[in-house]
């Protein structure tokens, strides 16, 4: 029964790979960084578990935590981006090609 | 059995909420359903007994979280007009799932090899307020510093980054 989570944690992180390499929309991108983040806090959740260990609790707070600080500070790159390109394709974002 | 069907029912959720994601052209409709997702992984978190997680999933993931990126999404006022055209999409996303393939699999295998442990909720206070909150504070204080000084650091370069005035060019 406990695997069952953790197929559900790798089909999620799987989906979240696939949306960043196919799509093309920043906020997409953005938001399946988010998913695969969240896949790998369903894991330490039932790692946690099946060990009877608080450890991955504490684990899953910090990704929580870095997740919300990677957020505003993509977020603050996403509309300077967006006032310099007005757009939101992550093909037109090419300032460092050689 | 009770636990099972929730399971299910919050697993489905969670896959479609994430097939929406990829496959919504307008950020907004993703973020939506990316919220669904959220809100279901917060359910198997409280099937899983970790109470103080659960909590955390609502209230910064699905609340605080989102709630700042659609706020983002919002303000940049989007039109189906700006955004990128995507005709290739379908193609990109059976092309990436052929790339992923193998790994997911991989893990698959890695997971089929694990022993089998049951889920139903330990009593315990397991994954309280107070007995997370006591390993954080005497197991993991030197970490819990560090996401400290990296909330920091962000909200400095937010307010470097989004906060220029024109004056200072």
């Amino acid at each position: 029964m406990i695997h069952n989570y953790l197929l559900l944690s790798i089909l999620l992180f799987c989906l979240g790979i696939v949306g960043v390499i196919s799509r093309r929309n920043v906020f997409t991108v953005f938001m399946s960084i988010e998913l695969m983040l969240n896949a790998a806090n369903l894991a330490f959740i039932t790692f946690s578990r099946m060990h009877e260990s608080m450890n991955g609790h504490v684990l899953a707070m910090m990704v929580i935590a870095v997740a919300a600080a990677e957020a505003a500070l993509a977020l603050a790159v996403v509309i300077l981006l967006h006032k310099h390109k007005s757009t939101l394709d992550t093909n037109v974002f090419s300032l460092l090609k050689g | 059995m009770i636990a099972d069907g929730l399971f299910i029912g919050f697993a489905m959720l969670a896959v479609l909420g994430a097939v929406g994601l990829i496959l919504f052209q307008h950020p907004m409709n993703g973020a939506m359903s990316f919220v669904i997702t959220l809100i279901s992984l917060a359910g198997l978190y409280a099937l899983l007994s970790a109470k103080l997680i659960f909590a955390l999933q609502l209230i910064v993931y699905a609340g605080a979280i989102m709630s700042l990126i659609v706020f983002i999404i919002m303000f940049l006022n989007i039109q189906p007009d700006d955004l990128p055209k995507e005709e290739t999409k379908l193609l990109y996303i059976i092309g990436s799932m052929i790339v992923v393939l193998p790994i997911g699999l991989f893990l698959v295998k890695i997971v089929k090899s694990l022993p089998m442990s049951s889920t139903a909720i330990i009593g315990n206070n397991f994954g309280g307020v107070k007995e997370v909150g006591l390993l954080l504070f005497k197991d993991w204080l030197v970490p819990f510093e560090i996401v400290s000084i990296l909330l920091l650091v962000s909200l400095i370069g937010a307010v470097v980054l989004a906060g220029k005035r024109e004056a200072n060019k």
